[in-house]
């Protein structure tokens, strides 16, 4: 497969977006192409991309998406790494003693307790562009990391009390029109209260009993001072009309942007900004809700314990070449090599129309599906605490039409052929295969691949230099081994079909005719 | 993710800010917003970036919308979008196209519980807790004026004219490919640096006496273009001049002092004076050096020796300037994250059934949704 370059060959989605048979999904219970568009994304796990340590969503939510350790540099975004050196410490002990003896004396007597002790001490430095935590004058800290200072927002009070002022006003707000609709729409009661007929309210019942009051106390905004505004602006300062500026010394967008808060436009305000977390994702099919990728939870593995890649289910198409130079209107004949992933064998067969009756068997299939949900929640228990436990699919799948991008007719071909199942033991066997008797199309055949021939015919008004693009219909056997129905055990077959289109090649130079 | 947690605890909501250069993002009651990312998508058929709001067709807006949130949302918030609040920042004179495709892509595409949009201008004087101000938004490719009392704005005195960022980018390039500078090395992130960290607003003395007085001029600038190994010369000239463009005098009148004044003349009289004493400017294109002192000698000039605007404003005015808690390109966020960290969110948002009734956000402008009694 070719990495770097985008594949020719492109099969339609599900949802009618063309992608290359690398980025799709397959969901083997629906049994539909699935991408990365019409899945539901769903957050895994966080780490930190730098120390590999896992964080759990509560702690990683507490610590605002920020590694604990981890700092990027605030100049070039790059990871910071701790660096040690060894300052000399001197016991405080030891140089009171020393004061108190001689106090003139400018050079300590060397005695053997006050021998000069090291200490290890940490700051942070940029292997990247050299920045290091002495350049902005954070001091150097004991240990390697947790000690470092957090900057702090500078209007942090002055944002609560905002907060806690808005909050109190809408508070009362609500309030006040509960009040207000309850006074306007007095409870209709089925009977009519003593209250009512006595005309005494509460409150004058509560009053002569003796109570205190019960009234809810109102809650009244809390008081906030306003900002002034000041006829006083900040001036520009006169240095910009006659000092050179140096750049060096001027952060750029991105450094300011790295930090939102202050962001700061001298470099000396830089400062360690605490690395942001990565997540693992986990992919849901949008229609019967079960799981397409589901990553491993630790953060060094790069396995899956979900993996349901459309290359592991769907025969892969690669486009070899084709037969003669493209020409409009000219029949000409395309090399596609046929791979099939499965441990089945698949019997395809190649049409320039949906087949008529893979819709009946689709339905059938749901049908299927859904029998098998409606065996988990009608379990007396959930009915009777009426629990649901299956989630609401209110996730509407979006699909589009897909755009036929298709200006080549081709040539079905009338009978279907076998892909042979996937064997690797058999790629390492002599060629033995006995000649069996293949149909014209098939150039070559081994183990589960199969190179065939598919005649077509460009339409005749491209212009040369145009692309030209045969789309057709790709009908498979595909042998689903989940067992829907918990009486069934034997795989089902299906007969699936995808859309798939080839970009052959652009017209050729010189036409013929 | 365990049950009680989702169950137990309410989430923060999320507020967007989606500007037309960067986009604001972070959550609701927090005091700055944890990312400012540019507004662009990279295509994953071509793998080329591309603004987001640059669009042919409205599937393709959608589609880039959609990998946009994508990425705002598991890349840099970190958080599953579904069944969450959120708050959207949205300019009030906005595209209806946006705002239902952005809609349509939060609730039907990652199926959000509810959407708060709040208008940007209105939200942005919530905080400094006053009721009454003349909210100027200078943007990227805008600015606006937008005068707003006792909480209510006043529709009919917007002004908006077409000098934001992008204006200034354009005429620095202009400048300098007047200086014989090679036109492939200023990329659009060339000038924008070019701008943000070499030109200022120059005060009101020099450009009122340029024509004609020789002053000192400022200090040329060195600048290296990293990506090209190029060293180009800036001019002082460029440096002082590129924001000319906002308080260009000409017979349209529309430079930034012109828009406010006129924002003030179109209201009312009894509010004309509470709109003098408290104007507040925010948005990216304000955090340029020496604004604000020009803007208001220029605003003081006009008062003082306009003729058309001295027949109109009376007695002794005096322009005065709110500061923003915070840096001015993200006020109308940080009103956001506060209006999201009230009960507001529970009562005014547009919620997922009321939109998938009819698939339609209500908007002031319509008369649908403005007509009393449904």
């Amino acid at each position: 497969m070719s990495f770097m370059q985008p594949s020719p060959v492109k099969y339609a989605c599900s949802c009618g977006i063309l992608n290359p048979i690398n980025k799709l999904f397959f969901c083997r219970h629906c049994p539909k192409l699935r991408c990365g568009f019409c899945v539901c994304h769903e957050i895994e796990s966080h780490f930190c991309s730098n120390c590999l340590e896992n964080i759990p969503s509560s702690e990683a939510r507490h610590k605002k998406n920020c590694c604990a350790n981890c700092f990027d540099c605030p100049c070039c975004q790059h990871t910071l790494s701790a660096r040690a050196t060894t300052v000399p410490v001197v016991r405080k002990a030891d140089e009171s003693k020393d004061g108190g003896e001689s106090g003139s004396d400018a050079a300590p007597s060397p005695k053997p307790s006050a021998m000069p002790t090291t200490k290890k001490m940490y700051y942070l430095s940029c292997l990247s562009c050299r920045w290091t935590t002495r350049d902005v004058g954070i001091p150097d800290q004991g240990v390697a990391t947790g000690t470092w200072p957090d900057n702090e927002c500078l209007y942090q009070v002055r944002f609560n009390t905002l907060m806690e002022y808005y909050q109190s006003v809408v508070l009362q707000e609500k309030q006040e029109k509960q009040e207000f609709m309850r006074r306007k729409a007095p409870k209709q009661h089925k009977f009519p209260s003593l209250t009512d007929r006595t005309g005494l309210t509460v409150s004058l019942i509560r009053r002569q009993i003796g109570w205190n009051d019960k009234s809810i106390p109102k809650t009244k905004p809390i008081n906030i001072t306003p900002a002034e505004a000041s006829a006083e602006v900040e001036p520009l300062s006169e240095d910009i009309f006659t000092q050179p500026i140096n750049l060096r010394n001027v952060t750029t967008v991105a450094q300011r942007h790295s930090q939102p808060a202050d962001q700061p436009t001298a470099v000396n305000n830089l400062y360690p900004q605490r690395r942001s977390l990565w997540i693992k994702r986990s992919l849901r099919c949008r229609h019967c809700e079960h799981n397409l990728i589901k990553p491993e939870y630790h953060p060094t593995s790069i396995k899956y314990r979900i993996q349901l890649f459309a290359s592991y289910h769907v025969p892969e198409v690669v486009m070899v070449r084709c037969e003669q130079p493209l020409q409009p209107g000219q029949t000409n004949a395309i090399f596609l090599k046929f791979t099939n992933p499965t441990m089945y064998d698949m019997t395809i067969s190649i049409l320039d129309a949906p087949p008529a009756d893979a819709q009946v068997n689709m339905d059938a299939f749901m049908q299927g599906c859904r029998i098998k949900e409606e065996a988990i929640t009608s379990s007396p228990l959930l009915k009777a605490t009426g629990v649901t436990l299956t989630r609401q699919n209110s996730t509407r799948e979006v699909t589009r039409e897909v755009r036929d991008l298709a200006n080549a007719t081709i040539v079905p071909l009338d009978n279907e052929f076998v892909l042979s199942q996937r064997d690797d033991s058999k790629e390492f066997d002599e060629d033995v295969q006995a000649p069996i008797e293949e149909p014209k199309f098939i150039v070559w055949r081994k183990g589960n691949k199969v190179l065939m021939r598919l005649q077509f015919t460009p339409a005749a008004e491209l212009q040369t230099g145009d692309e030209v693009t045969l789309g057709f219909y790709m009908q498979y056997t595909y042998v689903n081994t989940v067992s829907n129905t918990p009486d069934k055990k034997e795989p089902t077959t299906h007969a699936l079909y995808s859309r798939l289109f080839i970009q052959a090649g652009e017209i050729a130079q010189g036409t013929a005719n | 993710m365990p049950l009680y947690e989702t169950v137990m605890q309410e989430k923060p909501p999320i507020v967007l800010d989606i500007g037309n250069a960067y986009t604001k993002l972070g959550f609701a009651a927090e005091a700055y917003p944890r990312k400012i990312i540019p507004t662009e998508v990279v295509l994953t058929t071509t793998g080329e970036t591309k603004r987001l709001f640059d669009y042919v067709a409205t599937e393709q807006l959608y589609d880039q919308i959609v990998d946009f949130l994508q990425t705002i949302f598991f890349k840099h918030l970190l958080v599953s979008p579904k069944e969450r609040k959120f708050v959207v920042v949205e300019n009030i004179f906005g595209q209806s196209v946006i705002r239902e495709t952005l809609a349509r892509a939060l609730f039907i595409h990652f199926d959000v519980s509810s959407v708060l949009f709040v208008p940007a201008h209105l939200i942005a004087l919530s905080t400094l807790a006053v009721p009454t101000g003349l909210v100027v938004d200078i943007g990227y490719s805008e600015t606006t004026v937008m005068p707003v009392f006792s909480g209510v704005q006043i529709m009919s005195a917007f002004k908006d004219q077409s000098y934001g960022s992008s204006a200034v980018h354009d005429e620095i390039k202009r400048q300098l490919l007047a200086t014989g500078v090679k036109e492939s090395l200023l990329t659009p992130s060339v000038l924008e640096d070019i701008k943000i960290r070499t030109c200022f607003v120059t005060s009101f003395e020099r450009a009122q006496a340029k024509p004609d007085k020789e002053t000192t001029p400022v200090p040329n600038v060195d600048y290296a273009i990293c990506d090209d190994d190029a060293v180009i010369s800036i001019a002082g000239s460029v440096r002082e001049t590129v924001y000319e463009l906002m308080f260009e005098q000409n017979n349209e009148r529309d430079s930034l002092p012109h828009l406010i004044l006129r924002a003030i003349l179109d209201c009312s009289m009894d509010v004309r004076c509470a709109l003098v004493e408290s104007i507040f400017v925010i948005g990216g294109g304000a955090m340029v050096m020496g604004l604000m002192a020009r803007l208001k000698a220029e605003l003081q000039h006009l008062l003082a020796n306009d003729s058309y605007y001295a027949e109109r404003f009376h007695g002794d005015l005096q322009f005065k300037f709110y500061n923003t808690i915070g840096k001015q390109n993200f006020t109308a966020w940080l009103g956001g994250a506060l209006c999201g960290a009230t009960d507001l969110i529970q009562t005014r948002s547009l919620s997922k059934e009321t939109y998938l009734r009819n698939e339609h956000v209500p908007d002031w402008s319509n008369l649908c949704d403005n007509r009393h009694g449904g």
